[in-house]
């Protein structure tokens, strides 16, 4: 246990040496602590954002769930890689350069002025708030239980040691050193996946991944095809978790990472990042880790009597299905290594989530409605005292009802980033889009999937009539959006001029 | 997206990613990802599940369209 406590110090030690190295190097301005003062280049933007939507999930929940139901949620990745390089190929470039112009410090902040509305900025604030804060809690949390795995130690000492990495990280770095730590997080991150996943293979499948489908086959055939053991993934649902994974362009932390873009260049090349590097190697490691490794190793039969053992559940044990082979399989020392790894993607994604978060507090709730003659120094201050604050709640609301948690990912988060998307996409796209539609659609689309996740009478979602809370919401938002939008008066010429025109100027020009 | 929509390469661009999309969904739909009754899972290289496959050529779909447009007929290339 001191062996891997001194591996975990040291580790903690080289993250909180590049925050404060980032903290001396910066220009201490707003610009600089909140967006890197615009200067990431693509490959720092390519790891920054992959590592920034790739947290502990992609080592817990992702093989987990592929280990129980089968390759069917594997659609929700597919969509994700097409949303993320969307974002990047089509509405990228106009955000990066529309807040560049402007010095906007977010997309809130872009889309206040755009519809010329402070409340429609408070709303898209507040609700974008409500859905990314919690999240950010979870994964402390989950860092916790990997922890108390590997030391013994309470789960507690680990969430805590988390959380002093994150408030170091985001309060002294801001985002360009949240950028280059997230580099640093993810080559440790792929070894520890990959690399456990290599060696795995070479130890305990002879017949490597051929011999594991094999053994497969003759165990539990129907994992290795949709809906899957239990029936679940039927063509309906992957069709419909193919489609929630394209929304991927509307997370906030990842659209607020296109604004950090050094040019316009960068919106050319980052594509390619994501569909070679993302699409055609990352995420397939944990595929065949869930979806091929670990049943072959340990069948469920095998999980069923570990849990029934350790007192939890076959979900819960299928969650660390991974931890629990490398732990099995492989020498002690590389136990340490891998719990960095999920430190690392953990760390690297609630990072940009808290920094995300502060940015909006500071700029578009303290500036935004109560302070609005607050200066430079001033937004600064307040983003990162925020940062602070944010970190306790998110924990405090993770560690009250850690239950609610699991749920709140998979059917409060997404579909919650979703909401803005209409009048984001309009904003951007659509000259016609008013700030009535927008605000209506927002309130709309929030209200409505609050409503249909509390009123559940039997159990059944009948406000969302049983279909997964994204599709009826943002199809009412979307609806309600135009419709209101075509009602009202356009916006003025100045508008269009300044959010449109002059923007299409400058891409055309900016070299 | 508005200066893709501007041009005649730029909608081709965009027509051929909704129509990979919709191909995707097709697929799902009509049960591509199912075993056939009384048949065995489709498995390439002995290994590589339907599930993964069909991401792998949506992927690989999308890259050769996204070379070809964002090289060749962007505007702001």
């Amino acid at each position: 246990m001191v062996f891997d406590i001194a591996v975990l110090t040291i580790f903690g030690l080289i993250i909180i040496g590049m925050a404060a190295y980032g903290y001396k190097i910066s220009a201490k301005t707003a610009e600089d602590y909140m967006l890197g003062g615009r200067t990431i280049g693509v490959v720092v933007m390519f790891f920054f954002v992959l590592f920034a939507i790739s947290s502990s999930w992609t080592f817990y929940g992702f093989p987990g769930l592929l280990y129980l139901e089968g390759p069917g949620y594997v659609f929700f990745i597919w969509g994700s890689v097409a949303g993320f390089a969307g974002l990047y190929m089509f509405l990228g470039p106009r955000i990066w350069a529309l807040t560049k112009m402007n010095r906007f410090l977010s997309p809130v902040e872009a889309l206040g002025e755009r519809y010329e509305s402070k409340p429609l900025r408070l709303v898209l604030a507040i609700s974008i708030l409500a859905f990314i804060v919690p999240y950010v809690g979870i994964q402390p949390l989950g860092v916790g239980a990997g922890f108390q795995a590997l030391t013994g130690l309470p789960a507690l000492w680990g969430a805590t040691y988390t959380a002093v990495l994150l408030i170091f990280l985001v309060l002294l770095g801001g985002m360009r050193i949240v950028a280059w730590v997230n580099i640093f997080l993810g080559v440790v991150y792929v070894t520890a996946l990959m690399g456990s996943m290599v060696w795995i293979v070479n130890v305990a499948l002879p017949g490597g991944l051929p011999g594991a489908a094999a053994t497969i086959m003759e165990t539990q055939p129907e994992l290795l095809s949709a809906p899957g053991p239990k029936g679940t993934f039927t063509p309906v649902l992957m069709g419909g978790t193919f489609i929630v994974g394209l929304l991927a362009f509307s997370w906030p932390h990842v659209v607020i990472g296109a604004m950090t873009a050094r040019d316009k260049n960068l919106f050319k090349w980052f594509p390619l990042l994501i569909f070679v590097f993302g699409g055609l190697f990352f995420y397939i490691i944990p595929f065949i880790w869930g979806s091929l490794v670990a049943p072959a190793i340990m069948p469920l039969e095998a999980l069923t009597a570990r849990a029934a053992e350790l007192g939890t559940t076959v979900e819960i044990e299928a969650d660390r299905v991974v931890q629990t082979i490398i732990v099995q399989e492989l020498p002690g020392w590389f136990g340490v290594f891998v719990l960095m790894g999920v430190i690392a993607a953990a760390v690297s994604t609630a990072a940009v989530q808290l920094m995300t978060s502060s940015v909006i507090v500071a700029r578009d709730v303290i500036q935004g409605v109560f302070k609005p003659d607050a200066d430079d120094k001033e937004v600064t201050r307040w983003a990162r005292w925020s940062v602070i604050v944010i970190v306790i709640l998110s924990l405090s609301i993770s560690v009250i009802d850690t239950g609610a948690m699991a749920l709140y990912l998979t059917d409060v988060s997404i579909p919650g980033f979703a909401q803005w998307s209409p009048a984001l996409v309009g904003g951007l796209l659509w000259k016609r889009g008013t700030r009535q539609g927008a605000i209506a659609a927002t309130l709309v689309g929030v209200i409505y999937l609050v409503l249909g996740l509390l009123i559940t009478p039997g159990g059944s979602r009948v406000l969302l009539f049983d279909l997964h809370p994204i599709v009826p919401t943002l199809l009412v938002n979307t609806v309600v959006y135009i419709v209101v939008s075509l009602l009202t008066p356009a916006p003025s010429e100045e508008i269009q001029t300044q959010f449109f025109d002059e923007v299409d100027e400058f891409l055309r020009s900016e070299s | 997206m508005r200066e893709v929509m501007d041009h005649t390469a730029g909608k081709v661009y965009l027509a051929y990613l909704a129509a990979t999309i919709v191909g995707m969904v097709v697929a799902i739909v009509r049960g591509a990802m199912s075993v056939p009754e009384g048949g065995e899972p489709f498995l390439l290289f002995g290994w590589m599940t339907a599930p993964l496959v069909a991401g792998i050529i949506f992927v690989l779909l999308w890259l050769v369209g996204y070379l070809v447009y964002f090289f060749k007929f962007w505007p702001y290339r």
